[in-house]
């Protein structure tokens, strides 16, 4: 009961100091949120198109007929234009804006490219090399591409359908036709029936029956393959024409932002606020010189611990809604699920606030602290947001900032919340318990040193 | 001399290796004022944050007469308060913290006792230095204590603030039956001000005898070189 009078006696008085230090709160409570707002519009990207440069391997200047087209592989690169911005290099050239970061990637036609687009034995391979340096555009960079080539190849399979349907058309109708460099004329199959029924009749006015039968066995076969042939037509001219995705543009106003940009603001701002505020506030205590005199039994060290950590947690769970409140204010995106924020912000801002209480409790003086934490957050936070990195997730994991970005990426995005969600809850329990303990030692010993 | 208070015995503080107070037995009875000299490193304030419990001390006990008798306030060096609250809200969370069942009427007690009603509203960082060192002691009474530890209380004070200090001090001596243990690094305000000085060097007890038995050629005769 003591350490709980004691805790709420100190929750209410940081609140009172707090509510008459406006720079100092401008600094750790404002500071943080331009920042995030900032890396929320950074990472949603824009409009902005890297630049690819492409390097064609296949010399021998072959092409394929694609319907009415005859393509080479610059002619295939060119229809990726449409999507990234292409500058054709020789592979040294490539290679050297690659490294100087002159191209976001490099984009290359192997050799023998057209002869496995034409003979279709193997599919032909487009070979994608990123900058390691730049994930982020990497990730952005191949889904680009990866859509853009789902689009060309579903341009060429109509482009090879529409010709396939033409040739059954020859083959029912005849005509002239012209394919893999042959031409000539065909009879088709309606006008070779016709043809057959004639030779019938003709039999059969020459009294030979037995030799008309076989005729008529003959003109059965023709009308079934004319049959089936049409049949297939409608299949065919299914793949020509497949499902299509009409993206529509959203209200006018309202910058689509990414659920990346969203969580990266969310990680950054938390975790900025958390940790800033629990390292002030708790070597602020330190500089008053009040901890000797808390220390003789008036308020122990864990009791200092935890009513900062909540104090800090609570902050980074307003400052979340707040950004989440911006976010569905101000974009089309729809932040749902808003009773599943509370646990998810509240245990991230404990984590980052335990970890700004060691930070804290280490730390001579308050600008100490709040340049080490800084020094310290900033990149962790930003580490966090290295899509699909395992190396990246576990090292900002100690900070917390990891399993906070996952959580909140996928409070954002995945369709039903998953078992993950509430095991990255767990981990940023146990992160929030270990620095909680670890600043609980270290404040101990400054209080009686 | 007043009852018995507390009996501090072999008391001794250690880092490692070093020893940094040497075992000493003390006393203190209530009504008493004792002042602690002796020149710097000789662990005055070491022995006074082990026996306000600030720190915990290697060896020895803490015997305490009476049932309530050990409340200890603590008057350290520097002001220990909050510079952004003012004087009545340090008063009141200290008073809390303390556990006194009426916060509010115990903070407008002491800013009674302490003459501390023209600044009772004003922020605790911008008293001037003497006006602080009244709110510190004054927060160090919160808890009602027995006996009063100061460390160099008056280090940064002006001559008159000095005097209105030790008079305070004086009349809270007397009105609350309370013992006073101060440090000082001056002998002859050990002398003008203590009933008994305990005198250190390089953490052992030297001298422990009345204020009038100490001059300023006894104590340089009593530290050595230390000085």
């Amino acid at each position: 009961m003591k350490a709980i009078r004691a805790g709420r006696l100190l929750f209410g008085k940081d609140l009172r100091v707090l509510g008459r230090s406006r720079g100092l709160v401008a600094v750790l409570i404002g500071y943080p949120i331009v920042i995030a707002i900032l890396l929320a519009i950074a990472l949603s990207g824009g409009d902005r198109r890297p630049a690819i440069a492409f390097v064609n391997l296949d010399a021998g200047a072959r092409t394929v007929q694609v319907g009415e087209e005859r393509l080479s592989v610059d002619d295939y690169a060119a229809r990726l234009e449409d999507d990234v911005d292409l500058v054709r290099l020789t592979p040294a050239q490539a290679d050297e804006a690659l490294a100087d970061g002159r191209v976001s990637a490099v984009l290359t036609g192997p050799e023998g490219f057209i002869t496995d687009l034409q003979s279709g034995l193997k599919p032909p391979v487009l070979q994608l090399a990123t900058n390691p340096r730049s994930p982020i555009e990497a990730q952005a960079i191949e889904r680009n591409l990866e859509s853009a080539v789902f689009r060309l190849n579903q341009a060429l399979a109509t482009a090879y359908v529409t010709q396939v349907l033409n040739l059954v058309d020859l083959i029912q109708k005849g005509g002239t036709v012209g394919i893999f460099g042959r031409s000539g004329t065909l009879l088709g199959l309606e006008e070779s029936e016709r043809n057959l029924a004639q030779v019938q009749k003709a039999l059969i006015a020459d009294g030979k029956p037995a030799l008309a039968k076989k005729v008529a066995g003959l003109r059965d076969y023709i009308s079934g393959v004319g049959g089936n042939l049409e049949l297939a037509k409608p299949a065919a001219q299914a793949i020509a024409s497949p499902i299509r995705l009409e993206v529509r543009e959203g209200p006018p106003g309202r910058e689509p932002l990414s659920a990346l940009g969203i969580a990266g603001a969310l990680v950054v701002g938390i975790g900025l606020v958390g940790v800033l505020l629990a390292a002030a506030l708790l070597s602020a205590e330190r500089e008053d010189h009040v901890l000797s005199r808390l220390g003789r039994g008036l308020a122990g060290a864990g009791t200092i611990i935890w009513q900062k950590a909540l104090l800090a947690a609570i902050a980074c769970t307003i400052v979340g809604y707040v950004l989440l409140g911006i976010v569905a204010l101000s974009t089309s995106i729809t932040i749902g699920r808003w009773l599943l924020w509370l646990p998810a912000l509240l245990l991230a801002g404990l984590a980052s606030g335990a970890f700004g209480l060691l930070v804290g409790a280490l730390a001579r003086e308050t600008r100490t602290a709040l340049l080490a934490g800084l020094m310290l957050a900033l990149p962790l936070a930003v580490i966090a947001l290295i899509p699909g990195n395992d190396i990246a997730y576990w090292v900002s994991a100690f900070a917390g900032f990891g399993p906070a970005a996952r959580i909140f990426q996928g409070l954002l995005v995945d369709p039903e919340v998953t078992s993950s969600t509430y095991v990255g809850m767990g981990i940023l329990a146990v992160v929030a318990l270990v620095y909680g303990v670890a600043a609980r030692v270290a404040l101990g010993r400054r209080m009686h040193a | 001399m007043g009852a018995p208070l507390l009996e501090a015995r072999g008391i001794t503080r250690s880092y490692g290796s070093f020893e940094a107070l040497a075992p000493v037995d003390l006393t203190f009875a209530r009504g008493e004022r004792v002042a602690l000299t002796g020149p710097n490193g000789a662990g005055k304030t070491t022995r006074l944050t082990i026996l306000a419990g600030v720190q915990a001390p290697s060896g020895g006990t803490l015997e305490w007469t009476g049932e309530s008798a050990s409340k200890v306030g603590w008057v350290p060096q520097r002001p220990a308060l909050y510079p952004r609250l003012t004087t009545r809200e340090n008063l009141r969370l200290f008073a809390g913290l303390e556990g006194s069942d009426d916060p509010p009427a115990t903070a407008d007690e002491l800013i009674r006792r302490a003459d501390l009603g023209d600044f009772a509203d004003r922020r605790a960082g911008a008293l001037s230095t003497g006006t602080m060192q009244r709110l510190n002691l004054a927060i160090a009474l919160a808890g009602a204590p027995s006996l009063l530890l100061l460390d160099e209380p008056t280090g940064t004070l002006s001559p008159d603030q000095r005097v209105r200090l030790w008079q305070w001090l004086a009349d809270l001596v007397r009105s609350d039956d309370m013992a006073l243990l101060f440090s000082t690094q001056s002998v002859e305000e050990a002398a003008r001000h203590a009933d008994r000085v305990i005198v250190l060097a390089r953490g052992r007890l030297v001298h422990d005898g009345p204020a009038n038995a100490l001059d300023e050629a006894s104590f340089m005769a009593l530290v050595g070189d230390d000085a």
